[in-house]
C-alpha cells in the first residue's frame, strides 16, 4: 500500500513538472509571435496547461475544492480569450477607417485642386481671346 | 492489490499520452510559421490533451462526484475550445493582408530550405515600376 501510494506521488509530480517546462516554451512563443492571433494562441495554451496543473493538483493533495477552481479558471480563461479578439477586432477597423478617411480627405484635396486648375486655364483662355 | 496496479497503470498510461499530446502542440506552436497552422497545433492540445489528462485523473479519483465536476470540465472545454478557436480565426482572416499569398517552399542548391515567393513579387513590382 506504502508503494502505490509513492508511485502516485512520482507520477503526480512528474507530469506537474513536465506541464511547467511545456508552458515556459508556450511563453516563449507568446513573446516571439509576430502578430496578435499567435500570442492569444499561446495565452489559450497556457491557460489549458494550468488548468490540467490545477486539476492534478487536486488530485495530489486529495482536495476537492480545486476542481472547482478549475472549472471556473477554464470559464474566465474562455472570456478573456472572447474579450482579446473582440477588443483587437475593434481596433483593427477602427484604424481602417482612419485610414480610409484620410485617403478620401487627399482625394478629395486633390480633385479640388485640379478642378481649380482647370477653372483657373478656362479663365487665361477667355482673357487671351479678348 | 492487483486491481490497484492495473487501474495505476491505465491512469499513468492515460496521462502520458495527455502530456505527450500537449508537448506535440507546444512543438507544433513553436515550429510552424504561420498564425493558422499554431492554431491548427494548439487545438489538438485544446481538445485531446485536456481529454486524455482528465480521464487519467478520474481513473484515479474512482467513481465520485469529484470525477463528475472533472468530467464537466472536459465537457466545457469542448465546447469553449471551438468557439475560442473560430473567434481567433476570424480575428487573424480579417487583419491579415497577405492572408491570400501562395506560400512557395524552395530547396536551393545552398541549401536554404524556407524561400517564400515574396522576393519574386517584389521583383515583379520593381519591374512594373520601371
Amino acid at each position: 500500500m506504502e508503494l502505490i501510494g509513492q508511485a502516485y506521488d512520482w507520477l503526480l509530480t512528474g507530469a506537474v513538472i513536465l506541464l511547467a517546462v511545456l508552458i515556459i516554451c508556450s511563453v516563449v512563443r507568446s513573446v516571439l509571435g509576430p502578430r496578435i492571433a499567435d500570442r492569444i494562441i499561446a495565452v489559450n495554451m497556457v491557460g489549458t496547461m494550468i488548468i490540467m496543473i490545477i486539476a492534478i493538483l487536486s488530485v495530489y493533495l486529495e482536495e476537492n475544492y480545486l476542481v472547482d477552481i478549475c472549472l471556473i479558471y477554464a470559464m474566465i480563461s474562455f472570456l478573456g480569450v472572447v474579450v482579446l479578439c473582440k477588443v483587437y477586432t475593434g481596433v483593427y477597423l477602427q484604424k481602417k477607417r482612419m485610414h480610409a478617411n484620410m485617403r478620401a480627405i487627399e482625394e478629395n484635396l486633390r480633385h479640388q485642386q485640379k478642378d481649380g486648375g482647370q477653372q483657373a486655364m478656362a479663365e487665361d483662355q477667355r482673357m487671351d481671346e479678348r | 492489490m492487483f486491481w490497484q496496479w492495473c487501474r495505476f497503470g491505465l491512469a499513468a498510461v492515460f496521462l502520458l499520452i495527455g502530456i505527450a499530446f500537449m508537448i506535440l502542440a507546444v512543438f507544433g506552436v513553436n515550429r510552424l510559421k504561420r498564425a493558422l497552422d499554431r492554431m491548427h497545433a494548439a487545438a489538438l492540445g485544446d481538445t485531446l490533451g485536456i481529454l486524455f489528462v482528465f480521464l487519467g485523473l478520474i481513473l484515479m479519483r474512482g467513481f465520485s462526484f469529484d470525477s463528475l465536476k472533472l468530467f464537466l470540465v472536459i465537457l466545457f472545454f469542448w465546447m469553449a475550445s471551438p468557439v475560442s478557436g473560430h473567434m481567433i480565426s476570424r480575428l487573424e482572416a480579417m487583419t491579415d493582408e497577405e492572408l491570400g499569398e501562395i506560400r512557395i517552399i524552395r530547396r536551393d542548391g545552398q541549401g536554404k530550405k524556407d524561400q517564400t515567393d515574396k522576393r519574386d513579387k517584389k521583383e515583379a513590382q520593381r519591374d512594373e515600376d520601371i
